[in-house]
């Protein structure tokens, strides 16, 4: 399924908004456009702020309007050149926006339209382009549909990937994962069935026992040294079943948790795999700490499925089949009275479960409300104290503390009548058959009933209450396996959206020649966050990025380490197009320091050997020297074997910044990438890692993102980007030189700062 | 005193600027324009408290975003100029308005809505975790993946099936 017709699937099931421009009205728009329709979007509010429907479309030379009448439902088209346009403006409320085209100042404006949020990106995307337009700039826009549906549709499309699957293609699909397994699935499916079939053994046996042996011999019917040879041999029987019942679910239970671990294994390896191979724009979206719980959490909710979920109910499907033809077989009548109430209770705890359900909601809100308050003061604790407040926060958490107490135990009032009601019932029937029974086995009613049989019967009985509890229960397990399901299968759909070259250039070594041909770059829509963006940066010249935050400057380096694709233009490697490049063997290439470096957790030594793991002792030192490193890591009293990284030994940010550096040196990388990497140090730290820096960037292309334009004097040129594009560019002091620069007003404020 | 009681008078005092030669008017141009002093600009308006005083405390703000004149009272202004800028709140204000709710369903990582609102019926999807946030004056709010608002103002006051499907959701 392309992007476009999942994105239209989102708009038919959770929207009432079609999922592409009406047909009806495409010819007139495109008669009032003068030609074709280069993008759309819709106002979906009226000048009353009711729902409505206008669609605005958007030529190469005008703009159209189609208003459909809320009453007749015809439509009123309008429309205008765009060369009488002067500006655009978009406001936002609340919930709505209003996008207004001027025209010539003083005028009525030329469109006033209004929106609820779900059509703001889209309307976005209209709105960048004729802006652009008015500074003279002509953007690329794509198909018109797509860019429409995707951004009405994104929202959605981001709280969940995968568009709901009906639930039987999911669990299908997680059942299709017991295949390479099949032959040990089938083993304990009839280990499974045979704890099932012997189970209906002994009532059979007892009641046998009771009309064959027990009776005839106190009749005088049966020879006693006979009857003792049969009871013994029945004895025989029930050891052999509980021995054959034992032995099966020895293989039952064993085969389908180990089965069951083999798949999740299965899974978790294929959903960290793919993690690996996912582009990072995956990353910004999701949460760490919900793809970690995918990983853990919701693979051993599979686990419980495929282990005892699965063949639980299913036996119990076979078991209250099997227990009904064997009553109904024994007795019709009183296998009926037994039977007839089943599915009723099975109903009945259905209800229960769904009942439960906006308990259970109430009480998860309540609860998170709680955690709320944790998670807001623990890390607050000075601003509490500071302001003296902990008693009104312990009062806070005192009264949730209390309405979470008082909501579980709704849930819990709720169950304890039910279930032991349910088993009243139960009793009932059973009752029910003695009521039914009793009178047959003294002989007063017909047709009579023998001793045996009214036992082996009442033993059954016993036997309904288990499968029924689990059939009752299906939906709930079925629910929350797929919905663990979906969620492992929504990562595993996700398509990485960097792909590489089916037959990659390896530059052995990248020399580290940088281009840049009119490179575009936007994250989502047609807004661009680099605008045809041009410029060539030889080998080993090092290269200062400034200007303003959200300018484009990370954007930049980005482009450059490939974590992104360009969308429009291309750049160059040595004069290879970056697409083309094995981006694994290329970014190993590439050196990146962070602002805040990230050590993973392990000793030094393994931190700094990450990229190179084969690399000497000696080299580590070396490395480490050259980032002024080796000194302090000499003061731990483990040296480099000490633990950091998560709950490892604490080091400070400067201290991380060194070992981050050290691992880049020992990489030795053609292409580095500083992006403020001395930015959260103090002064006498700064020093320390600027001379470790000033050490690492010898020899190599470098591009460096710096707020503190005083670290970049080593640069050979700037760049100052503004808005997705280079404003000014050159050395220091050709930069200082021009009289209104943007450049010199950013360096004589931070002069007159420091 | 509750501190937004206490923000409020503080606001007063420090605002104590002689609002009611401003002058508030819509133009042709669509906009609506504040004037004080013989000094004239096109301004949008923002509701320092929406939720909790909505006819006190509006910010004037003009197209730098820069304040304009604080408002701390609706009833400080004219008639014109009041209905213009009542006229601009409504706009600036907008949330759906929500009259009864006819589905609630979960599915994976999402909640599926069918309302009616006093604006049309509308489906709207909120994340799981998301829960319905309750406003300082009454009601709840919630705010679906797009970003659009849904007031519910007095949910006791909506008929039965809504009150049992927004059960869970209010206290």
């Amino acid at each position: 399924m392309t992007r476009q017709t999942q994105d239209q699937h989102i708009l038919e099931r959770y929207t009432d908004q079609p999922a592409r421009l009406p047909e009806e009205l495409r010819p007139q728009l495109e008669a009032e456009l003068g030609g074709d329709i280069r993008l759309y979007a819709l106002a979906d509010l009226d000048a009353d702020l009711r729902l409505a429907e206008t669609w605005v479309a958007l030529g190469d030379a005008s703009v159209a309007l189609a208003r459909r009448d809320a009453v007749s439902g015809v439509w009123a088209t309008a429309g205008f050149a765009r060369s009488t346009v002067t500006a655009v403006r978009e406001t936002s409320g609340l919930s709505n926006g209003v996008l207004t085209v001027e025209g010539a100042p003083g005028e009525p404006p030329l469109a006033v339209l209004r929106y609820t949020q779900r059509q703001r990106r889209a309307m976005e995307n209209l709105r960048f382009v004729l802006d652009e337009a008015l500074g003279g700039r002509s953007v690329p826009t794509g198909d018109a549909d797509a860019m429409y549906v995707g951004g009405v549709a994104g929202p959605v499309r981001e709280a969940q990937a995968l568009v709901a699957g009906r639930e039987m293609t999911v669990l299908r699909r997680l059942l299709g994962y017991l295949r390479p397994y099949r032959r040990q699935v089938a083993l304990g499916m009839a280990a499974a069935t045979v704890i099932t079939a012997v189970s209906l053994v002994p009532p059979r046996l007892a009641g046998y026992l009771i009309d064959r042996v027990v009776r005839p011999v106190q009749d005088g019917a049966l020879r006693l040294d006979r009857a003792v040879h049969v009871a013994w041999l029945a004895v025989a029987a029930m050891a052999l079943v509980y021995l054959v019942r034992q032995a099966a679910a020895v293989v039952r239970l064993r085969l389908m948790s180990v089965i069951g671990e083999w798949v999740t294994r299965d899974l978790r390896r294929e959903l960290y795999t793919h993690l690996q191979r996912l582009s990072l724009s995956f990353f910004s979206r999701k949460k760490t700490g919900g793809l970690i719980t995918r990983v853990t959490s919701d693979t051993d909710r599979l686990w419980e499925f495929l282990a005892f979920g699965f063949v639980d109910v299913s036996l119990s499907l076979v078991m209250l089949v099997g227990l009904s033809a064997v009553l109904l077989t024994l007795d019709w009548r009183l296998g009926l009275v037994m039977t007839v109430p089943v599915p009723l209770f099975c109903w009945m705890i259905f209800r229960h479960g769904e009942g439960m359900e906006p308990l259970f909601l109430r009480a998860w809100r309540k609860w998170s409300r709680l955690t709320d308050v944790l998670s807001d003061t623990i890390p607050g604790m000075r601003v509490v104290k500071a302001f003296n407040q902990e008693g009104r926060e312990t009062e806070r958490f005192s009264t949730r503390n209390a309405d979470v107490t008082d909501e579980i135990n709704r849930v819990h009032h709720v169950w304890t009548t039910f279930w032991p009601a349910l088993v009243l019932l139960v009793h009932l029937t059973t009752l029910g058959v003695w009521v039914f029974a009793v009178p047959r086995l003294l002989g007063v009613d017909a047709p009579g009933l023998s001793a045996g049989a009214f036992v082996s019967f009442l033993l059954y009985a016993t036997m309904f209450t288990a499968p029924i509890e689990v059939i009752g229960q299906m939906a709930r397990i079925m629910n929350r396996a797929t919905t663990s399901a979906h969620r492992v299968f929504e990562v595993l759909d996700t398509e990485p959206e960097l792909t590489d070259d089916p037959h990659p250039v390896r530059l052995e070594p990248v020399r580290g020649h940088v281009v840049f041909e009119n490179v575009t770059f936007g994250y989502d829509g047609v807004r661009q966050v680099v605008r045809g963006m041009s410029f060539d940066v030889a080998l080993g010249e090092m290269i200062g990025l400034v200007g303003p935050s959200g300018g484009g400057k990370t954007t930049v380096i980005n482009l450059v380490a490939r974590f992104y694709d360009a969308t429009g233009g291309r750049v160059l490697v040595d004069g290879v197009d970056i697409r083309r490049l094995d981006s694994g063997h290329y970014r190993r290439q590439v050196g990146i320091v962070l602002q805040d470096p990230y050590l993973f957790h392990g000793t030094v030594l393994e931190n700094i050997r990450y990229g190179r793991p084969e690399a000497t002792l000696t080299q580590v030192i070396d490395a480490a020297r050259a980032a002024n490193a080796h000194d302090f890591v000499c003061k731990l009293a483990h040296g480099y074997d000490t633990v950091v990284g998560e709950r490892g030994h604490t080091l400070s940010g400067g201290e991380r910044q060194r070992v981050s550096i050290a691992r880049a040196i020992l990489n030795d990388p053609r292409i580095l990438i500083l992006d403020e990497a001395t930015s959260s140090v103090d002064t006498e730290t700064e020093y320390e890692i600027q001379e470790a820096l000033d050490r690492l960037i010898r020899g190599r292309t470098v591009f460096a993102i710096a707020h503190r334009l005083s670290t970049l004097r080593r640069a050979d040129r700037l760049f100052v980007i503004e808005d997705g594009r280079i404003v000014e560019s050159g050395t220091h002091e050709q930069l200082l030189a021009l009289p209104s620069g943007v450049y010199r007003r950013l360096y004589t404020l931070q002069r007159e700062l420091a | 005193m509750s501190t937004v009681g206490l923000a409020q008078k503080t606001i007063a005092q420090h605002s104590g600027r002689p609002e009611g030669e401003l002058r508030l008017t819509r133009r042709p141009d669509g906009r609506l324009w504040a004037e004080r002093k013989g000094e004239a600009r096109a301004v949008s308006v923002r509701r320092c408290f929406p939720w909790s005083e909505p006819a006190r405390f509006v910010s004037l703000r003009d197209d730098e975003e820069e304040e304009f004149a604080l408002v701390a009272d609706l009833s400080d202004l004219d008639g014109t100029s009041r209905a213009a800028l009542e006229a601009a709140l409504a706009e600036a204000g907008f949330v759906f308005r929500v009259t009864a709710i006819r589905e609630v369903d979960e599915e994976v990582e999402i909640r599926g809505w069918r309302v009616d609102t006093v604006q049309g019926p509308r489906r709207f999807q909120t994340r799981l975790d998301d829960w319905p946030r309750e406003l300082p004056g009454g009601g709840i709010l919630i705010r679906d993946v797009a970003g659009d608002l849904y007031h519910v103002p007095d949910p006791q006051a909506l008929d039965r099936k809504s009150r049992r499907l927004l059960w869970a959701f209010v206290d």
